[in-house]
């Protein structure tokens, strides 16, 4: 009987106690698991590249005078899609070879949009007035169409065919040569009915 | 002679009032202050790299940042005070240029981990005390128990005792 009371004297010292230490421990250990579940999903956010297949990510650009593009307003043409700033030195050497092609294309239901990541409105303008583009820009607001594509760098391109998918991705300023070539191969593609 | 310095002088005097007032003028289209580069710099310090990882404006060599710290000063010179430059950054390059990841996982991690690192600070401190709290309860609760650990001493004296006198009275 005795031994009984010094038994249930332990378990009511102690239990409360254990169950408090418990509850820290298992809400800790929730807490560390949700961390580290948002972080490896950062982790494998961060990880994901470039689109180069599938539909490509929609959004509108406020053009540099003052038109609105949506891209799936474009549905039925070839967009060449082309991230530059003005401080990239390997944007200026294509941005002739863009100019060049887009004059060549722009009648053969193929369409050019240039967006310009992180730049400023001043830059961005004089730039296209030194290399006299004529193909729609416009400035990448709050980086969201970039943060869209995943962009690594500048200049970028992607050539998205008529039925909005992404055909072809670029990493690289390109020579009119090698525009003409993916822009040839998305146009051969032509429509899904 | 006369009449010819008064013309002169009356010439001069009315290029002197519209040059005057075409100064005026000009300096009204274009309010702009001069700034200094300390004036730049401070607020650069606070703005991150379009480009770079983790550098921070007025530490970064690149075009892209001579650039942004140049609209800095274009923008302080227009009478922006540093705290509208920021907000006028952010609203067109985002929050990243004050350096909050633009991933939105890492954004949320970035915002939530301090506040449940705080809560379980929190909670561990209270269950801390709650134990200790018990504890001390407890204490009285032991000393309370000690008569009956008394009674149980004098109960097994009282059984040892009564074996003694059985096997006393078998003898």
């Amino acid at each position: 009987m005795t031994e009984w009371h010094v038994a249930e004297d332990i378990l009511t010292d102690q239990s409360p106690a254990k169950r408090s230490v418990n509850f820290v421990t298992v809400l800790a250990a929730v807490i560390l698991a949700g961390m580290a579940l948002i972080f490896g999903l950062g982790l494998r956010h961060q990880q994901q590249t470039q689109p180069t297949e599938g539909m490509a990510p929609l959004f509108t650009l406020k053009t540099l005078d003052g038109q609105e593009i949506a891209l799936e307003s474009l549905r039925g043409k070839v967009v060449v899609l082309n991230f530059w700033a003005s401080w990239c030195a390997p944007c200026r050497d294509e941005a002739a070879e863009l100019e060049a092609a887009w004059q060549q294309y722009k009648d053969k239901g193929v369409v050019f949009l240039g967006v310009a990541y992180t730049d400023t409105e001043r830059n961005a303008q004089a730039y296209l007035k030194e290399f006299g583009i004529t193909y729609p820009n416009g400035l990448d607001y709050k980086t969201k169409i970039s943060a869209l594509y995943r962009i690594e760098g500048v200049p970028e391109t992607f050539i998205i065919d008529r039925n909005g998918h992404i055909s072809e991705f670029a990493m690289a300023p390109l020579k009119r040569t090698q525009l003409s070539a993916m822009i040839e191969r998305a146009l051969a593609k032509g429509t899904q009915p | 002679m006369k009449s010819l310095l008064r013309i002169a002088l009356g010439l001069v005097v009315i290029v002197t009032a519209l040059s005057a007032v075409q100064l005026s003028v000009h300096a009204q289209d274009n309010p702009r202050r001069p700034v200094t580069d300390d004036e730049v710099n401070a607020v650069s310090k606070k703005l991150y790299c379009p480009v770079c990882e983790n550098i921070t404006l007025d530490t970064c060599g690149t075009l892209a940042c001579a650039q942004w710290r140049e609209e800095v000063r274009i923008l302080l010179s227009e009478g922006k005070t540093p705290e509208q430059v920021i907000e006028n950054f952010v609203a067109r390059f985002g929050d990243r240029v004050v350096g909050t990841p633009v991933d939105p996982t890492l954004r949320a991690l970035s915002l939530v981990t301090p506040w449940l690192l705080s809560t379980l600070v929190l909670l561990s401190a209270a269950a801390i005390f709650i134990r200790w709290r018990k504890e001390s309860a407890a204490a009285p609760k032991a000393s309370a128990a000690q008569p009956s650990v008394q009674v149980t001493t004098h109960t097994l004296e009282e059984y040892r005792a009564r074996i003694e006198a059985d096997l006393a009275a078998r003898r």
